[in-house]
């Protein structure tokens, strides 16, 4: 017991410092793009508020993905190994 | 300066390279001849050996492990360990060393009367430090000369050059943009530096040439 409980809490900090990364590295070229779209289109003040509105949709979405790629993915991918490596 | 950088860089790679040859699974074509238990004492080569059986106690140093003896297509004789990996490293999740262990010994042969097996397995025979690949499943196959497509290896080499293309050429890009600039400026801060120091220096000498003529 002690055994799994070490793998998944190994497992889950390397996982989430590979979320973080993602995280943040999704979100500024995101943005960088936005904000390149965005050049001398609108005022200053309406495009902040353009730019917030497109990050919190996109911030939404990301989420789900990173969530079902990051952690979901790889603990199917170890079920499915342990599934064939012990029949 | 560049054969240090090249030592290093060659170094850092065999170890990367060698590291996958020991960890990714391989497949050999051979008879088994035999199965056994044998009680092993893991010392200095204890990084070449796995843990305990899962759920078992891990603390006490010695064992016993079972063994699979074959003699592979070519004649040449190997001999495998059979362990389980667990929860740890590598990541097979073998749990189920008996079973196979209990498989191995159906299908043992005689050369007389062969029968044929491939056998997946992960690491090294090495007879001066007493190492000897894990054995991770046997399956029957009707002669020695069936072809295997590695294809687990293929993915999971693919997979790893592409992760470490994504992040090179970010780490690049990143550097160009960020870092050498700030090396160059820090580069011409040192330059000047160097200036300030030949200008006094030379200042110093006239002064003494200066001091010499009179």
């Amino acid at each position: 017991m002690f055994a799994i409980a070490r793998a998944l809490a190994i497992g889950f900090l390397a996982l989430s410092v590979v979320y973080i990364c993602l995280w943040q590295y999704f979100r500024a070229g995101k943005r960088e793009r936005l904000e390149h779209e965005l050049d001398g289109q609108a005022s200053k003040g309406e495009r902040t508020q353009v730019i917030e509105a497109k990050m919190r949709d996109y911030t939404h979405l990301l989420k789900r993905r990173l969530i079902l790629g990051v952690y979901i993915l790889p603990l199917t991918l170890i079920s499915v190994v342990i599934g064939l490596t012990n029949t | 300066m560049r054969y240090v950088k090249w030592t290093i860089l060659v170094t850092f790679w065999i170890l990367v390279a060698a590291f996958l040859h020991y960890t990714l699974p391989q497949h050999d074509i051979a008879r088994i001849t035999d199965t056994e238990v044998r009680r092993v004492d893991p010392g200095g080569n204890s990084w070449f050996w796995a843990s305990a059986d899962a759920g078992s106690d891990g603390t006490v140093s010695n064992r016993d492990v079972f063994f699979i003896s074959v003699v592979r297509d070519g004649g040449s004789v190997m001999v495998y360990r059979n362990e389980d990996t667990g929860w740890g490293w590598p990541p097979y999740f073998k749990f189920d060393t008996s079973n196979l262990q209990a498989e191995a010994a159906d299908l043992r042969s005689t050369a007389a009367n062969p029968q044929w097996v491939v056998i997946k397995h992960y690491g090294w025979r090495n007879e001066f430090f007493t190492i000897f690949p894990n054995a991770l499943s046997v399956r029957a196959v009707d002669g020695p000369d069936v072809r295997i497509f590695p294809w687990v290896n293929i993915v999971l080499l693919t997979l790893f050059a592409g992760a470490f293309w994504a992040i090179y050429i970010r780490w690049r890009r990143f550097r160009i943009a960020r870092i050498d600039p700030v090396l160059e400026n820090m580069g011409d801060g040192l330059d000047s530096v160097g200036d300030h120091f030949t200008r006094c220096r030379n200042r110093l000498r006239t002064w003494l040439r200066g001091w010499r003529q009179k």
